[in-house]
């Protein structure tokens, strides 16, 4: 089977330390969420993952092959990047059929019919400037590059990014329906996160240049619970167990937890015990007081 | 099968219960085949990784049976074995939350029962 795996990678720009000896697996065949708040490092992480931004320190392999200027490497990788209306010279003037001209040249496998089919779905025009799409357009020709890429681990940057609330549940089918087909890998950073739990396979939260945890989804939700109550009750029930988020308002008390295998909330308080949906478990590991 | 998902509970048993609740409406009857996976994974826009944790967990219960090459098909007996599981957990599911709740607000047994025989 092949892996994308990732080993002691750090990243520094000038004095900042963007990632943190990351260690990661992607195997074949799951679609993965990658979460993070903003700076968090997600696109740097994702630009190192596929030779397109130098590690300080670490190494990236393709089954076992290094990753860096090594086009056999390559040929199974695609990362579509996040698309603007400017470029570095300014107004991004090429149109979107040369943009996928490009892509065409450069994916090994590339699929020109689909890309075809999407154009089409997604009512882009081939012969618009990149610089005059919206933001929802920009989107759909990342997707179009990452679907048609037909690269075995295809890595998709903020894809829904000012998409409407119907061409995002288009793409979650048409991620879907790709995986069944090929049974390709994807890895997929998002900040809508709700929407896409029931999606990932697996998720990975990445925090201040850390994974801070990579977990089946399903597995990871069922583990965690939102504790409420008398605060002397809900600090008995969860006692040792790893708690996140707490917040107080008067006597009452809230807190997050996530249990380790085998631990569970004490029976016999009168608590109020919820399941926590992905996005609030985000927040209690990721946000400002976590 | 074509309930909303809710964030409550976990989406692969939303998802056994789905179709156990189909099997008891007649919807989906003894040695049919159910919808596949990757069938469920379109429907409800969720991993098929999910979608098949659910089906296995029927599996595992003697509710589904796999045929070799065409799919899941509902097992003989199958309604049968659900009223009865749910049978066993109605106290847990239904009876239990309700006698606390009546606890809280210091309503008595006898006065429950009342309110159950008035119902009828």
């Amino acid at each position: 089977m092949s892996q994308l795996v990732c080993e002691n990678i750090s990243k520094q720009y000038k004095k900042k330390v963007v990632l943190h000896d990351i260690d990661l697996t992607i195997e074949q065949g799951k679609i993965y969420g990658l979460v993070g708040r903003n700076g968090a490092g997600k696109t740097t992480l994702l630009s190192i993952l596929t030779a397109q931004n130098p590690a300080t320190s670490g190494t990236v392999t393709y089954d076992g092959m290094p990753v860096w200027e090594n086009q056999k490497a390559l040929d199974h990788l695609c990362f579509s990047r996040e698309l603007n209306t400017l470029s570095v010279l300014g107004p991004n003037t090429i149109k979107v059929k040369e943009y996928l001209q490009m892509a065409r040249t450069y994916y090994p496998n590339w699929d020109r019919e689909m890309e075809q089919r999407l154009v089409a779905q997604f009512d882009l025009n081939p012969k618009k400037k990149i610089s005059k799409l919206s933001k929802g357009m920009l989107s759909m020709v990342t997707i179009v590059v990452a679907l048609a890429s037909k690269a075995d681990i295809t890595i998709l940057d903020e894809p829904v990014a000012g998409l409407d609330v119907v061409a995002r549940d288009d793409f979650y089918h048409l991620l879907l329906e790709e995986h069944e087909a090929t049974g390709r890998t994807f890895i997929v950073s998002t900040h809508i996160i709700e929407e896409a739990a029931n999606v990932f396979e697996e998720v990975i939260f990445l925090k201040d240049g850390e994974i801070l945890l990579k977990e089946d989804t399903q597995e990871l939700l069922e583990r965690a619970a939102h504790v409420s109550g008398l605060a002397e009750e809900v600090d008995a029930a969860c006692e040792g167990l790893e708690i996140h988020h707490v917040e107080q308002m008067g006597r009452s008390k809230g807190v997050t937890v996530l249990l380790a295998p085998g631990e569970q909330i004490a029976d016999g308080y009168d608590v109020t015990v919820q399941p926590v949906s992905l996005q609030n478990l985000f927040v209690a590991l990721c946000g400002r007081e976590a | 099968m074509n309930e909303l998902l809710s964030q409550n509970k976990s989406i692969y048993l939303q998802v056994s219960e789905m179709i156990e609740t189909d099997i008891l409406r007649g919807i989906l009857l003894e040695e049919e085949r159910v919808p596949s996976t990757n069938e469920l994974a379109k429907l409800y826009t969720i991993n098929p990784a999910t979608a098949a944790k659910g089906i296995n967990l029927l599996v595992d219960e003697g509710i589904l049976y796999k045929k070799r090459g065409i799919g899941m098909f509902v097992a003989e007996g199958a309604k049968e074995h659900i009223i009865e599981k749910r049978r066993d957990a109605f106290y847990e599911n239904y009876v239990k939350g309700l006698l606390e709740e009546a606890k809280s607000l210091g309503i008595s047994s006898e006065q429950l029962v009342e309110m159950i025989r008035a119902h009828e």
